[in-house]
């Protein structure tokens, strides 16, 4: 296969038809070139919708209270759902394999003051585990810990909206600030790359707002991540199994999505991943579409070439020439085309996606890019269809009697 | 050498059928130098492609040194053409993008002969043509009487037991017809059998034997006194 003398045959024919084989490997350059930006569309794509959901934890699973839309064990429809501190416990303990992090919102709304800066934001109270739930970002002091939950200490973790509306220039870390005419210590401040509103917020510890509200132990919502190491599938079975509980426990009907909802990202996550994944599938078969039109141009090039070189491979044939020595040399002249054509392509869109693609970020579109493995796949896809452009027009030539060469016009 | 039995061979054209070899009994030793001559449509051509194993017959049996040729499938004749044959053709059908040495070394190449060996090889058989210093030259270079001695060392080269010229002087004048059946002869003097293919009566007349082929049997087959070439070079 690398002989020499092949090559110089394959350089030959390429030199003698430098136009014709351009322009062939062109279409076959371009439509690989088509492809591998529509593959890397696609992930950009991917790349902005996993952007935006990263904003929380992947895994985790929201647990709401509704009221009842149906009657079920005994109760009557339209009975409001209630949470309590000892929902969390039960979750807590039934699942202790399955919940990696977990803690309670309960809501409320807080008109905040500082010396003569005031401000109205939602508070939600939680454990301390909801910083890795919502993956808060605190860039100073620190989040609510056990402590806090424990004394019903009265702190606050305060966004940086927040710190920014009340606090203008100063340091608010240990400042006292007023919510509601309470005073609360500012420990920690967070923000969020997600958006200006989630930076309005304020954390505080779910007991102290309990106490305040009324020494109640009730809460509006849960919040857990599952064990990270669960695949879809596992992760989907275990907030089944959630929600089975739950409803068992609150007297739901099983069927009754209004009673209590169990929110699981996963799902979200999985309608996104096979959304992108047809968007991906769509990107092959058009991209193979264009790729089609390639091969058969290349197909055209070698029935042309074989055409004109009838009498040669004829000659080659009286020589001696046996059929597989002429398919090979046809073949090896298509596979050699389409893969430098293809490669050609290929390393164009390489170029501008590396150029380009990092300062493209909106989103729903970020970082397009190609792995390792398109780029394998493309080269696969290059040498088979240089075979299959070959083979038609191989066995052509190999067809071709050598008596042609003999009669002499 | 070559040995025919009652060869038949007929082409079909639409519905009727055109018999062009009608039985032909024939036989050359070794070191024989015949002329095969006829006027078109005698069948002439048709003999040389079976003789060539570029074309099968219909009847009859067909002996090249002592191996039966019946039945190959490409491959297999493709082996023996490249072995048993040498061919020259009247257009020379040289490669016209490889030079004077790479044409001839081409049927060496055919039998996996390795490189070096092949350039060799090719070099001393153009040595042979008297080409040795056009060597490089590519076949556009060369004139029409050196595209063919450069065809005649090319079927030389992988040395066969029998050479065919089908009108090797066909696209030749006569001085240069001369030059190339001079070398012919020579190669003949060696003890190489050829058969040549011609029409023209004192190219038919250097050889040493005449086959006149008409309607598709052989109307003569005489020795005949041999014509030197060299004298009218």
């Amino acid at each position: 296969m690398f002989d020499r003398d092949v090559w110089q045959e394959i350089f030959n024919t390429i030199k003698t038809n430098k136009l014709r084989t351009f322009l062939t490997g062109f279409s076959v350059g371009w439509a690989i070139f088509i492809l591998v930006m529509l593959l890397a569309s696609v992930n950009g794509m991917q790349n902005g919708f996993v952007g935006q959901f990263n904003d929380d934890a992947t895994n985790s699973i929201f647990v709401r209270p509704g009221t009842t839309s149906k009657a079920y064990g005994g109760f009557e429809a339209g009975r409001r759902i209630q949470l309590k501190n000892d929902d969390l416990e039960y979750i807590k303990q039934s699942f202790s394999k399955d919940i990696e992090y977990i803690s309670a919102r309960y809501y409320a709304n807080a008109a905040a003051r500082y010396k003569d800066e005031t401000g109205s934001y939602s508070v939600q109270a939680t454990h301390p585990d909801h910083q890795a739930i919502e993956k808060t970002l605190v860039v100073a002091g620190r989040y609510i810990n056990e402590a806090d939950i424990v004394n019903k200490a009265k702190v606050a973790v305060i966004g940086r909206k927040v710190a920014e509306d009340l606090f203008k220039k100063e340091d608010p870390l240990g400042k006292f600030i007023e919510f509601n005419g309470l005073p609360f210590r500012v420990i920690g401040i967070f923000t969020d790359d997600g958006d200006d509103n989630a930076e309005r917020r304020i954390y505080a510890p779910v007991s102290t707002y309990q106490r305040i509200y009324g020494n109640t132990n009730e809460i509006a919502s849960i919040a857990l991540t599952y064990n990270p190491n669960y695949d879809l599938t596992e992760a989907l079975a275990f907030s089944e199994r959630l929600e089975m509980l739950m409803k068992r426990r609150h007297k739901i009907a099983p069927d009754d999505q209004a009673g209590l909802n169990v929110w699981n990202y996963a799902e979200a996550f999985e309608n996104i991943s096979s959304f992108t994944s047809v968007l991906k599938g769509i990107g092959i078969g058009v991209g193979f579409l264009i790729l089609v039109a390639g091969i058969v141009g290349i197909g055209n090039i070698m029935v042309f070439t074989i055409k004109e070189r009838t009498k040669e491979i004829g000659v080659r044939k009286a020589l001696g020439a046996r059929p597989r020595q002429i398919i090979n040399l046809v073949l090896l002249e298509s596979v050699f085309i389409t893969a430098i054509s293809g490669f050609v392509g290929l390393l164009f869109a390489w170029m501008i996606l590396a150029a380009v693609g990092p300062m493209i970020e909106t989103p729903a579109f970020s970082n397009p890019s190609v792995n390792l493995s398109t780029v394998v796949t493309a080269t696969i896809i290059l040498i088979i269809a240089g075979v299959l452009a070959g083979l038609l027009p191989a066995m052509k030539a190999a067809n071709v009697k050598p008596i042609v060469a003999l009669s002499d016009i | 050498m070559i040995e025919i039995k009652d060869l038949h061979k007929s082409y079909k054209m639409g519905s009727n059928s055109l018999h062009v070899l009608k039985g032909i009994n024939f036989k050359v030793e070794e070191g024989e130098l015949v002329a095969i001559m006829g006027s078109s449509g005698s069948g002439k051509s048709t003999l040389l492609n079976i003789l060539g194993m570029l074309d099968g017959a219909d009847s009859g049996e067909y002996t090249l040194d002592g191996v039966p040729i019946k039945n190959l499938s490409e491959t297999k004749a493709a082996q023996y053409r490249n072995k048993f044959l040498g061919f020259i053709f009247q257009s020379f059908n040289l490669i016209n993008y490889k030079s004077a040495l790479e044409n001839v070394a081409l049927p060496l190449y055919y039998q996996k002969v390795p490189r070096k060996e092949r350039q060799e090889k090719a070099m001393k058989y153009l040595e042979r043509v008297g080409l040795k210093p056009w060597a490089d030259h590519l076949p556009s270079e060369l004139s029409g009487g050196q595209k063919q001695r450069v065809a005649i060392a090319r079927a030389m080269a992988a040395e066969p037991k029998v050479l065919l010229a089908d009108e090797p002087t066909g696209a030749l004048d006569s001085t240069t017809s001369y030059e190339v059946m001079d070398l012919i002869q020579k190669i003949n003097d060696d003890g190489n059998t050829i058969l040549v293919v011609t029409h023209e009566e004192d190219i038919a007349h250097m050889c040493k034997r005449i086959v006149h082929l008409k309607d598709g049997v052989i109307v003569e087959d005489k020795k005949i006194e041999q014509v030197r070439a060299e004298q009218y070079v």
